[in-house]
């Protein structure tokens, strides 16, 4: 055996030592070697060479040698708080000196944070809901899953018989609250009804839950029947002060209710929502069979507040025996299951007592917030890397100079991050623009209070800060690996055009982005408008509806027709063009088939420009008995009856029999999803809800005016309740207004962002090739020819990403569009031609602006210092 | 006494100090051996003579390869007028303590 250390031990040493002078420790490991392969043996010789390799690999000698080798003696790896200063002094300066383009970093990141703001505010407030209950930690609600019977689904309510089997049988619950979401009334008052709602419940609800006492018993408010605690604000509704305690609330067809209790009003960020609680033992007894008891459980729901100790399993496999004693032969499946407090209010489920925020409405939500941040960030280091020539330089001499990887990383995360947070200053901007805008979309709008708090701003920094590493990241890696040499020579061309490839891709993929958005733009405006448009068979102009409530049908026609700005007047049970009732009819030879209906008097027909084909209208003089109806033309087809046979036919409609007097022309009864299909004309005055006034709308402030005053004459405790027919029938398409608008403004930000991406390149290879342009117009290119060539990549871009946007925005359309219920706009060969237009002008405009100004350059200038 | 000076580091200055020229990685490690009948491992002792540099006791220069070593360099150690001064501190230190303490060392 030849006598030499390990091999394998000092390959380890050196592997492990790298770039740091260790010779004279190899030296003296060495001569150990040799030393002790005389004295002792080769063998163990060799073992004391690998102990002292392990022992130097461990020690503080080597890692201090190894960090001196990273770097000069000046420089130490250790960030102290004057290194951060001066990284931050460092990016500032550079920001300053790229000014352009640290205009266009920040704005490009203000727009794309901006709806990630929406999210992270909404989602700070929403997860501090119901913590101010003191006793929050240890209530849970019972919801019930039922896996068979009918309707089955997750519900928040339970039976109610369960919370009275708790009190008796389980100990470990410290109180049962019962709640009854179902109390709803009109309180009477002099003047007008005011409508009322809230819940009942026990009494130990005020001391389970945190709701504080202004005025009133708080142990024995609720104790009897009739007896109502309000809220201070309803309290003010009401009576116009907080101090009503023992004064009566008389609702109307309810009977009255003794005022016992007044609240503070309460924090609106909670699942609950009422005005008033009043005491459980209001409701009568229940008294169904006892199965029944335990399948029905609508608008109920139980809380239980556990004692400190009890833990939450022995409650759980209380409620599974349950399940199995009760449901075990019946055909209805209920398992229960609990909910703590605090996770209520963002839990998906049927029957929710008050408002709630589903947590995949929040996963969509993000997505969107997310599909508009990365593009934001992508434009960032795409631009980045673009300027990594300019910069290269700077990183070299700083390498030269000493300078670690892990300064050079930093000195670009920092960068990075200072533009994000001037970024956060613009995204706050928008976010306060967009906030109201952004409330009003949403149902629970009123529950939600998106002002910036504390918790929220320090969120956005820290988001902010977020942003910045994630933008910032891939920059940063990339300049800390630039060779010092190849940077020094300009040499790093080469690795930044194998970055242009991922480059191009997220331009193409932003533009994509974009293409949808405009699609979608275009296919959601034509179906408003369409639906605005929409020809029903009816006319729809210059009609008022208004409320009976409690007015006498004929008294109110009669009334309103003396007014000079009334043309006519007819009554009706609903308007056509929204939604209406059903029943069946048996034509007395056949089966019965259900039929869609509206109770109508003489005038409207004439009123609405219906036309009858056959047969005459209602007779004028009313009757108290139902005999005459008129049908529309389908209806005869359906039933295949003859048209002339049609009129004089006799139908059997809710057990009495009504002879076909007319035949009306073809109309949508109902919105304009709904095919056209069995409908009917009855005359029966019960039913009346509205008049329907045609006016003269010359006047509508004078109009309205003169319709309130003779309204006044008859109902002196209500107020008039009336509309346009006209808007009635354009708020049903409200949903469309909204998609609308946030497809449009989602469009606009993500075109905002791609185009401020694409601007930034542009500049960049329009900075960067204005030597070349010098040259070639030297030697006699035009200008145009010029602008082409330098636009021609970047519009290869936008044609590419069209290309890919199409199939995408087809996929999304067949994908999602097609399942938005009643849909009816297509999209045509036309809107992707339109749209394709407009990106590809956009995109030119956004080209040329930067080249032509290239290519108008003066050579002389340029080339002056060559 | 302004700089804390250990056990270790103590010998290790005072053995550098012993070998006069000689003092290098081997060398010292063997006398320090022979003398204090304890192994030391090369790790422990290249850390130790590490924070006596960073202290500025110890300087240090490279020289004399031989042909045992592999051809590679010595690295060479000597004490600093810093090195010095703590030495002579920390004996004056001992010495104050002994003179005030019980044991005499005349007795034993």
């Amino acid at each position: 055996m030849k006598i030499e250390p390990p091999k394998l031990a000092q390959k380890l040493f050196d592997w492990y030592a790298g770039f740091a002078k260790v010779d004279d420790l190899r030296g003296d490991m060495d001569e150990w070697f040799y030393h002790n392969a005389k004295t002792k043996s080769i063998s163990i010789a060799r073992r004391i060479y690998w102990k002292q390799v392990l022992s130097l690999i461990f020690s503080y000698a080597l890692r201090k040698r190894k960090r001196n080798s990273q770097s000069g003696i000046y420089s130490s790896n250790a960030i102290s708080l004057s290194m951060i200063r001066n990284y931050i002094k460092v990016a500032m300066r550079n920001l300053y000196q790229y000014r352009y383009f640290t205009l266009l970093n920040a704005f490009g990141l203000a727009i794309g944070m901006s709806i990630s703001l929406l999210l992270i505010s909404m989602y700070g407030y929403i997860s501090t809901s119901d913590n101010f209950h003191t006793n929050g930690d240890h209530i849970y609600t019972i919801i019930s899953k039922k896996t068979e019977g009918f309707e089955e689904g997750n519900f928040a309510s339970s039976p109610i018989v369960l919370a009275e089997k708790l009190k008796e049988e389980f100990n470990d619950a410290r109180e049962v609250v019962r709640v009854n979401a179902s109390f709803e009334g009109e309180v009477v008052r002099e003047k007008e009804n005011i409508h009322i709602h809230g819940y009942f419940v026990d009494q130990s609800f005020l001391s389970v839950f945190t709701f504080p006492i202004l005025s009133g018993n708080m142990e024995s408010a609720l104790s009897k029947p009739n007896t109502v605690v309000l809220t201070e604000s309803a309290a003010i509704k009401f009576f116009g002060s907080i101090d009503v305690v023992g004064k009566v609330i008389e609702l109307k067809e309810q009977g009255s209710y003794e005022i016992t209790g007044v609240l503070k009003d309460y924090s609106k960020n909670t699942h609950f929502k009422f005005e008033a609680l009043v005491s459980y033992a209001t409701l009568p007894p229940t008294q169904s069979l006892s199965i029944d008891q335990w399948t029905e459980y609508r608008d109920q729901f139980i809380y239980v507040l556990l004692k400190d100790s009890a833990p939450i399993k022995g409650l759980q496999s209380y409620l599974s025996q349950i399940e199995k004693n009760i449901y075990s032969n019946s055909s209805v499946k209920v398992n229960f299951s609990l909910l703590a407090l605090d996770e209520i209010i963002t839990s998906d489920l049927y029957n929710a007592l008050g408002p709630k925020w589903e947590t995949s409405g929040f996963i969509v939500f993000g997505a969107i917030a997310l599909l508009i941040l990365l593009p934001a960030c992508f434009n960032y280091t795409n631009i980045s890397i673009a300027r990594a020539l300019k910069r290269s330089k700077e990183i070299g001499l700083r390498k030269t100079m000493g300078g670690v990887k892990s300064q050079i990383f930093f000195q670009f995360i920092t960068e990075t991050v200072v533009i994000c947070l001037i970024s956060l200053v613009g995204a706050c901007g928008l976010f306060l623009l967009m906030r109201d805008e952004f409330q009003s979309m949403l149902v629970e709008a009123s529950v939600l209070d998106l002002s910036i708090t504390l918790k929220t701003a320090t969120l956005f920094v820290a988001f902010a800060l977020l942003t910045g590493l994630m933008a910032g990241l891939f920059p940063a890696m990339y300049f800390a690996g630039l060779n010092p040499i190849e940077a020094l020579k300009n040499k790093v061309s080469s690795r930044a055009l194998s970055g242009m490839r991922i480059r191009k891709g997220l331009t193409i993929f932003q533009f994509a982005l974009s293409f949808c958005f405009i699609l979608s733009l275009i296919v959601f405006g034509r179906q408003y408008r369409t639906l605005l448009n929409f020809d029903f068979g009816f006319q729809k102009e210059n009609i008022v509806n208004v409320n009976l409530q409690e007015v006498k049908p004929e008294l109110l026609k009669t009334e309103l027709e003396k007014l000079s700005v009334v043309q006519s007047v007819s009554l009706s049970s609903g308007s056509p063009g929204l939604s209406n009732s059903t029943t069946w009819v048996n034509t007395t030879d056949k089966d019965s088939v259900q039929v869609s209906q509206l109770f109508i008097d003489s005038d409207f027909l004439e009123n609405f420009k219906l036309k009858l084909i056959l047969g005459k209208n209602f007779p004028e003089a009313v009757s108290a008995d139902e005999r005459y109806c008129i049908v529309n033309e389908q209806f005869l087809i359906n039933n295949k009856i003859a048209l002339e046979d049609g009129v004089g036919r006799t139908l059997l409609v809710d057990s009495m029999e009504i002879q076909i007097i007319g035949v009306v022309k073809n109309f949508h009864y109902a919105p304009p999803q709904i095919p056209i299909g069995n409908f009917i004309f009855r005359n029966n005055p019960v039913y009346y809800t509205q008049a329907n006034v045609l006016v003269d709308v010359s006047d509508v402030f004078g109009t309205f005016t003169m319709l309130e005053n003779s309204w006044q004459k008859l109902s002196d405790n209500t107020k008039l309740e009336a509309a346009f027919f006209k808007d009635e029938l354009n708020d049903s398409y409200q949903v469309y207004r909204l998609l609308l608008k946030m497809a449009g403004f989602l469009g606009l930000l993500a075109i905002s962002i791609s185009i401020l991406g694409l601007l930034g390149m542009v500049v960049y290879t329009a900075e960067n090739r204005v030597k070349e342009v010098s040259i070639r117009k030297v030697l006699g290119a035009s200008a145009f020819g010029i602008t082409m060539l330098l636009s021609r990549d970047y519009l290869k871009l936008i044609i590419w990403s069209i290309a890919i946007g199409i199939p995408l925005a087809i996929g999304i359309y067949e994908t999602v569009f097609t399942r938005i219920p009643d849909y009816h706009a297509n999209l045509t060969v036309l809107d992707v031609v339109l749209g394709a237009f407009g990106l590809i002008s956009l995109g030119l405009i956004t080209i040329a602006s930067q080249t032509y100004k290239t290519a108008l350059s003066n050579p002389a200038d340029t080339l002056k210092t060559e | 006494m302004k700089v804390y000076l250990g056990e270790l580091e103590e010998l290790v200055l005072l053995t550098i100090s012993v070998l006069g020229d000689n003092a290098y990685g081997v060398s010292i490690q063997q006398e320090l051996e022979s003398r204090c009948n304890r192994t030391i491992s090369i790790g422990a002792l290249h850390s130790t003579i590490t924070r006596l540099e960073e202290k500025g006791f110890l300087k240090s220069w490279v020289g004399g390869a031989t042909a045992e070593r592999g051809g590679r360099s010595k690295r060479f150690y000597d004490i600093t007028q810093a090195g010095k001064k703590a030495l002579t501190e920390a004996k004056d230190l001992r010495d104050q303590l002994w003179d005030l303490s019980k044991i005499k060392l005349a007795s034993r």
